[in-house]
This record gives structure tokens, sequence and C-alpha cells, in this order.
């Protein structure tokens, strides 16, 4: 009944294929430029024909790097574990700390879950400077600096408040009368929880699970400001790289096409779920 | 004693109480209709005796052992949801064996009760089928099955045939009065339809504004109502009610004298529409009324008038005897049995006892 | 507290609830609670520090010394720099994204198969990890080998400096944060437009109203809650860029960049000014607190209508 015509629809086109590729020019570029040795990314005028190779990314997961200086160990491997551990683990631990609390504050209406609630929430929206920075003065002293704990346990502070606001939506629409059932049916109050409230807002907890999975792993200012040099994820370890002496531009692009990889294929995959966890469900794709 | 005893059960919200000091005592193997209009409190009862709810006050007590504090899975409670509260994710089956397999019942005993109840309800043959996949006459016997299978010694249906259709409910309201008991459990049953409680109630209880205003046996309830309430709650088409004036050793109503004990103040007598006899042809001692509208209710037809000062009248008649009444309007003569009125005071609603009796 | 389910049948034991029915709520927050207080104990220090002077290489200054901190940032320049270029930093950002976001997303509202690709691959900027993109930038603006360094060149802008010239460096951040979160604007518009109801377009088109009628006086104000909500979430994490800022120039060339985090943390690291540094932070606190504010309210509208829909 839309009168389009055949003009606007062109126009419309164009404009998008304008679009894609401002916006995914850059990954593209970077991609190739990881299959590029020096001497190609130097070439002027940059060419997109040229003989791939797969140097710089074995010598990244190698570890080794031949210099004209000599041999240089690299940590790339090491940040991507890192980062593996520190996300999967803030990840897990939220889910722990999270789910329960998120049932709580969905199921009982209580004046210290909106509290809680609220509070995380706010600090979701505060500078994080201001927490890690006094957080840094006695991180050293409580023995945290070099712990992956320590990392995890600040890692809360992006995952809780997206595990406790979308899981929480999931619990809101399970009707209380299924898991009333349950209870009547003679089954405690844990068996209930475990069997039908987890069950039921399973779609909620495993996007929000992504989610902070991908946040955790895209966080900088954490790991830059409280982690010791051998717990750096990716995101701090490729600042490091870049002005490292006797890098070349190849390696760097192939450290950062293994750094993005991981969230950009998890988000690809839940992309259904992105619209509500980007807003902490206020807004339902 | 074996059954449900509840005594003093009151419960408040912020909004207002909910409940106040009610007393019922259910029977194994009895049915126990409670029947009110909406936000009288009904399905909070229901979940104070599961124990989904806590009473103010008051206690709840099965088979003679004090059950207030208990906590829902530990009463031995079955109950059927209004809206099914089947469990999404599991099979009809699973759903009908949850509360055995709350009772870690052996898997072999538990294929046979459910076999065995759900052949009793007719839905063996969609016991693999996920709730989303039933009708909505099959949800609701799966919701009933999981009530019954573990042999509740209580059994709490809230409103079990609102969300089915009108065929359905019909079937149901014949064959739950046999199923139910089978299965000698006390039984309260919840719902906002007075013949549904009838059909299926062995006593009814009248809740109305957290209150019980009736307790008795249906037909009690029907043939004398406690109040005008519950004498409009219950009769399809509702009672008559017409204002009547005290008048020496009885009332005066539609223009007649009508002998009635002791009355004073003023009245409001009840006369159902099926006690009024409807003549075309004058008739001694006849009430004349104006015949506005005749209009067929399954088989009997219900006649629409005004009385000598304008008040409303309904009537009820065989189908065939609506015939003879035509469509247009007419001028008809009334009569009625003393002993078919009914008389409430007009200030509290309370009836002031039955006229010659 | 014994959970383990009753034993069997028949003998059921009675399980008081009394102690689940009001214990529980509290035991299963237990965790989430500590965590805030994990949060707000640095906090309080935070507010602490930033009362005192305290130099982390002088430590004998230590002192209290209520809000001199504070009031010295009234007469210092370096603050008043840092003030104008967040908020203009935060500016200059959320319009340029809003107003890409929502033509984006109108350019994408039917769901057409491209359309929906297309929104799917815009989320990959989105989920790039910002100081990693603000390293690809750098990559692509390098003056040597840059590919953007070399179109510019083509249209006459050689020797084009991008974040190291004072001139265009808020242009090459503003380019990277507009890259990273345009896309987070966009697919929420989208989301917001195509849960709009449709009657008020279909009897538009019928009555034959004109377009940019239909956009100001129909589209517009019944997508604002959206448009608020998604302007305050940028609003808010855009006046504390940090990621974006520090990868690419730490602040710089010379203070062109200093937007408060970035300042804050030179002023804690190279200046080992712990006072000046938090009570820096306290200021961005306070306007953050306030947007937070007005934000939690609008998103909690929003919330509540999407919960409702669903």
């Amino acid at each position: 009944m839309e009168r389009v015509s055949t003009l606007e629809r062109a126009i419309r086109t164009v404009l998008i294929v304008l679009v894609l590729v401002f916006f995914l020019f850059p990954i593209f570029w970077i991609v190739l430029m990881s299959f590029q040795n020096n001497d190609q990314i130097l070439r002027i005028p940059p060419s997109i024909l040229f003989e791939p190779t797969l140097a710089n990314y074995t010598t990244l997961l190698t570890g080794k790097l031949q210099t004209t200086a000599g041999n240089l160990d690299i940590a790339f491997l090491k940040n991507l574990g890192n980062s593996l551990l520190l996300s999967t683990g803030s990840v897990i631990l939220s889910l722990i700390l999270g789910v329960p609390a998120a049932y709580a504050f969905a199921r009982f209406k209580f004046r210290l879950g909106e509290n809680i609630a609220f509070t995380l929430l706010s600090f979701r929206f505060a500078p994080p400077l201001l927490v890690l920075l006094p957080l840094s003065l006695y991180f050293k002293q409580l023995g945290l600096t070099d712990s992956y704990f320590g990392l995890i346990w600040i890692y809360q502070l992006i995952c809780l408040p997206l595990i406790l606001w979308i899981v929480r939506g999931y619990f809101e629409d399970v009707s209380p009368d299924i898991e009333h059932a349950y209870r009547v049916a003679g089954h405690s109050w844990w068996t209930t929880f475990r069997k039908i409230a987890i069950p039921l807002a399973r779609p909620g907890i495993a996007a929000a699970g992504l989610l902070a999975f991908i946040f955790a792993w895209n966080n900088f200012v954490f790991a830059l400001i409280l982690a010791s040099a051998d717990k750096q994820p990716v995101t701090v370890g490729a600042l490091a790289f870049v002005t490292a002496s006797g890098i070349q531009y190849g390696q760097i692009a192939a450290a950062i096409v293994l750094s993005v990889m991981p969230t950009l294929l998890l988000a690809l995959y839940a992309q259904r779920y992105l619209v509500e966890g980007l807003s902490l469900g206020a807004v339902k794709g | 004693m074996s059954g449900l005893v509840l005594s003093h059960i009151s419960k408040g919200f912020k909004s207002g109480k909910v409940l106040e000091d009610v007393s019922l005592d259910v029977n194994a193997g009895e049915i126990v209709a409670i029947v009110g209009p909406s936000g009288t409190g009904k399905t909070v009862l229901l979940r104070i005796i599961a124990g989904l709810q806590e009473p103010d006050g008051g206690t709840v007590a099965i088979d003679g052992v004090d059950m207030t504090e208990a906590a829902p899975e530990s009463r031995g409670v079955g109950m059927a949801f209004q809206n099914f509260a089947l469990f999404p994710h599991f099979n009809a089956f699973d759903n009908i064996a949850s509360p055995l397999t709350a009772r870690h019942t052996p898997s072999d005993t538990l294929k046979e009760k459910v076999g065995a109840v759900a052949r009793m309800l007719k839905i063996d043959h969609v016991l693999g089928h996920a709730p989303r996949e039933l009708s909505n006459g099959q949800k609701q016997r799966t919701a009933l099955a999981r009530a019954l299978v573990a042999q509740p010694k209580v059994l709490l249906l809230d409103d079990p045939l609102r969300n089915v259709d009108a065929k359905l409910r019909y079937e149901m309201r014949m064959e739950l009065p046999r199923l139910l008991r089978s299965y000698n459990a006390a039984v309260i049953y919840v719902t906002q339809d007075y013949k549904e409680a009838m059909a299926l109630g062995d006593r009814i209880a009248v809740l109305r504004g957290g209150r019980i205003e009736q307790w008795a046996s249906p037909r009690d309830v029907y043939a004398a109502p406690a109040s005008v309430e519950v004498a409009k709650l219950f009769g399809d088409p509702t009672i008559n009610l017409l204002p009547a004036t005290v008048a020496q050793g009885g009332i005066q109503l539609l223009g007649r004298a009508v002998p009635t004990p002791q009355a004073s103040g003023a009245v409001i007598a009840g006369l159902r529409p099926e006690h009024l006899t409807v003549s075309r042809s004058e008739i001694a001692n006849g009430i004349p009324c104006e015949l506005d509208a005749v209009m067929p209710v399954n088989v009997r037809s219900v006649l629409y008038m005004r009385g000598p000062a304008g008040e409303e009248i309904l009537a009820t008649v065989g189908e065939s005897e609506a015939a003879k009444f035509g469509r247009e309007h007419r001028q008809v003569w009334v009569d009625f049995a003393p002993e078919n009125v009914l008389l409430f005071d007009a200030a509290s609603g309370a009836r002031i006892g039955h006229p010659a009796h | 507290m014994s959970l383990a389910s009753v034993s069997e049948t028949g003998s059921v034991p009675i399980r008081k609830r009394r102690f689940a029915r009001h214990a529980l709520p509290y035991l299963l927050s237990l965790p989430a609670l500590l965590v805030c207080i994990g949060i707000l104990v640095p906090f309080v220090t935070a507010v602490y520090y930033s009362l005192m002077r305290f130099r982390l290489n002088l430590p004998a200054m230590k002192g209290f010394i209520w809000f001199d901190n504070y009031i010295n940032f009234l007469s210092d320049s370096a603050f008043w720099n840092t003030v104008s270029v967040s908020l203009t930093y935060a500016l200059v950002t959320v319009v340029v994204e809003l107003v890409l976001g929502l033509g984006i997303a109108l350019l994408l509202v039917k769901p057409t198969r491209l359309n929906n690709l297309a929104s799917i691959l815009l989320l990959l900027p989105l989920m790039t990890a910002p100081a990693l993109a603000a390293l690809m930038w750098k990559l692509m603006t390098n003056p040597n080998f840059g590919i953007l360094s070399y179109l510019v060149s083509l249209i006459g802008f050689t020797d084009f400096r991008w974040a190291s010239d004072p001139r265009t460096a808020l242009l090459t951040v503003t380019l990277v944060d507009v890259w990273v979160y345009t896309p987070f604007i966009m697919i929420l518009l989208l989301a917001g437009l195509r849960s709009l109801p449709k009657q008020p377009f279909e009897a538009a088109a019928l009555d034959g109203v004109p377009r940019s009628f239909v956009f100001f006086r129909i589209t517009l104000p019944m997508l604002m809650p959206y448009i608020i909500t998604a302007s305050l979430f940028r609003l808010l994490d855009s006046i504390q860029q940090f990621d974006i800022v520090y990868s690419l120039t730490q602040g710089g060339p010379g203070d062109t960049l200093m937007v408060f985090q970035v300042q804050a943390y030179l002023e804690f690291f190279q200046y080992t000014n712990v006072g000046r540094s938090a009570a820096l932070m306290m200021v961005l606190w306070a306007i953050t607190y306030f947007l937070s504010n007005i934000f939690i309210k609008q998103w909690l509208k929003l919330r509540e209508r999407a919960r409702g829909v669903s």
C-alpha cells in the first residue's frame, strides 16, 4: 500500500551500502593488514591485491619475534588466555551471585532488594575511576594485584548489573502460579527454583551471560589500573604491544584481529538478545 | 477428625481486609463449593489453605494436624489453578507425575498411577504433548489430573472451569462429582457460577466481602438465602426484589396484602421468577401488569413486565406457554403463593424469616 | 539451612515455612549486597581522599583540608579545560551519533532481508572493544601507511595529522566514538520504530499526509522516549570516555583531549596527586549522578512498557 518509487528504493540501497562501508571497512582493512608483510603494508598506493602471508599469526602464536635486534618474547597468547580466564570467571561468578538475587528481586518485593538493584545500576553509570583509583591503593595491601580473583571480583561492577536487570525481567515473566503449583505438588523451594524457575528463565540467563562475557572481554580500564603485567587481558596487552619496539604493523593488526574475533563471533551468535541486553531490558528487540 | 478445618482465618493486605473470621470444615469425601463475586477473597483463601500465603490470624488443620505454619510442599494438598499453571517445559505426563516424583514414587507405580488418572480424564492419548500443544480442555484436564494423581487429603479447585468453553464446562459439571467422590478427598471448589456450585457442592459457602455470608446446603441457599445479596447471586434470571410496606399481620406487596411473620420498618420482598404465574386473562386477585417482552432462554422463557407502580418484574414460563403471549405489548395478570415470598430487612439486607412457615 | 526434599509418601515431615518466607530474599541477595558494599567502600574512600592533601610521593604532607581541592579547581585553568573538553566531546559525539543513528534506523526500518542483515552487521563495531577500535583507527590514520591518510591525500590534504594535530584531534576521536557507538543508538531506535503502533501511519497514508509532516508530527513524538533514553545512555558513557581517548592520544596532543577520566588517571599515576584526582572524579560523579537519575526514570518507564507489551 506504500508507494515506493524505484528512485527512492535505489537511493535507499545506495545509502545502506555507504553505511555498511563506513562501519565495516575498518574491520575489513585490519583483517587485510594482518595478512600482509611490512613491505605490502607500506606500499603506496595501498592495494587490496597481494600475496597473503600467515607469518604475522605464526609469530604471535609461537610468541617468538625475530627482529634485527635479536629474539623478542611476546606474551600475546598469555594475554588471550588472561582475557578468556577473566571473562569466563567473571561471568560464572556473576551468574552465581546474580541469578539468585535477580530471582529474589523479581519474586519478593522488598526494600533492601530494590536498594541493591538500584545501587548497582547507578554505579553502572558512575565513572569507573572513582572506584578504581582508591582500590588500586589497597589492592596491593590486600594481595589482590597479582590474583585473577581480585580482578574477577572487580569485573562484577560490569557483569552484575547486567545479569541482575536482564534475568530479573525474565523471572518476572514467569507466572508465580507455575512455581506455586510445583510447591503444592510437594517440592521444596530449592527444587522448585532449580527445576522450574531456572529452566524457564534460561534464555534470559544465556543472553545476559553472553553479553556479560562480551563486556568483560572488551573492558580496558579495570585491568589497566589493577592488573599486574602477567594478568593483563588483550585490551591492555595490545596497547603495550603497539609501543613495544621492533613490532611490525602486520603483527599489531593480527593481534587486534585475534582480540576482537571472539566477541564479534559471540555477538553474531547472540544478536537476537543484544538489543534487550544493551538497554538492560528496557527495549525488546 | 479427617478432612479440613479452617478456624477464624483472617487476612488483610495494604489495600484492606480480604478475609475476616472465615471458619469452614470439609469432611473427607465431601465437596464444599465456595461461591462469591470476584474479589471477595476466594483465591486468597485457597492459597492460605495450600500454604502459599500466610493468614494474619486463624488456623488451618488437615486431618486434625495444625498446618498453619507448614510449608506448601508438606501439606499433602492437591490444587488446580484457574490459569492451569502447567509447567511449560514438561510434557503432560511429567506435569501430571510431578506430585509423585516429589514423593519418590518408584517409576513403575508412577507410570501406572499417571496412566490411570489420565485414562479416567480421557487424556491418555496426549501424555507426550507439551502444554502449548494441548487444547484448553486438555490443559484443564491435565491440571486436574496433576491435582488428583497423588490422592491428596485435601483438593483445592480454583474455578477450574472458568477458562474452558461452554460445552466442556457442561460435560465436566456432570462428570466431576462422580470423579471427585471416588478420591475421598476433602474438596474445596471455588466458583463464581452458582449453577456450578449447586451442581457440585454438598455444601455451599457464600463468601462476600471477605466473610462467609451463608454456609448451608445448596437447597437451603436457594430456598432460604441468608440475605438479599445471596438471593441475587443464586438464580437466573435473578430474583425480583420489590419494596413492600409493613401492614397489620403482614405486608403490602404489589397492592396486595400478604400474611407474613412479625416485620417492622422498611422491608424488601423477594420473589423468584419461577414462582410467579402469569395469565393472559384476568384472574381473581391477579395483579395487573404490562408485559414488555418475552425472551426465550433455553427451555424456559423470561417475561419482562411492569408492575402497577412501574416496578420491573420477571417471570419464567415453559416454552409452550410462552408462545401464547405473542410478541406484542399487552396486559397480563400475575399471581404468586404467599409462602414463596422471601422477606428481607431493607437496611441490613438480612432475611426476616419465611412467611407462613 | 536444609533444603533437601522430603522423604516418603505419608510420613512427610511438616517443614515450617516461616523461616524461608522471611529470610529467603535476604539470603539470596546477600552476595549481591556484598558486591554493593565492595563498591561503596572505595567510593566512600574516594570522597574522603578528595577532602585531603594526599600525594603519594610526599606522604608527610598528607592531611585533611576540607574543600580546598575543590576550591582550587575554581581558579585552575586545567580544570576548566577538562570540563570544557569533556562536555564538548560528550555533546558532539552524542549529537552526531543520534542524527546518524536515527537516519540509519529509518533506512532499515522495513524488515527486509537486506535490512536485517545490515542491522546485524552494524553490531560489529559496537561489540569491538573501544580500546582496540581506537588501535584500529590508529593504524588506519598512520601518517606513513594509513589508508585514511592516503585517502585524504587524494583529495588534497597531504600531511593530514589526524589525532596528533590539535586542530583535528577532536575530529579523530569523535570519528572513532561515532564508529563504535552509533550502532547502539541505531539498534535502540530501530527496535523503538518497529514497536510503534501501525494505525497512525496507515491513517496518515490514507489521508495522503505529506511524509515530512508524518515524520515530525507522528514518528518523532512517538519515538521520543526511545530517543531520550538512548541519548542519555550515551551521554552518560560519553562524558566519562576513557578507553578511546587514552588508547589514541592519552589526552594529547598537549591538553587538547584531556577529558575527566584521562585527567584523573594522569593526575593519579603521573603526578601521584591522589587528593586532586579524587576531587576531579567527585566532580564527574556529581554530573553523572544527576544525569543518571533522569536517565533511570526514563529507562524504568520504557522497561515497564517493554514488559507490559510482552
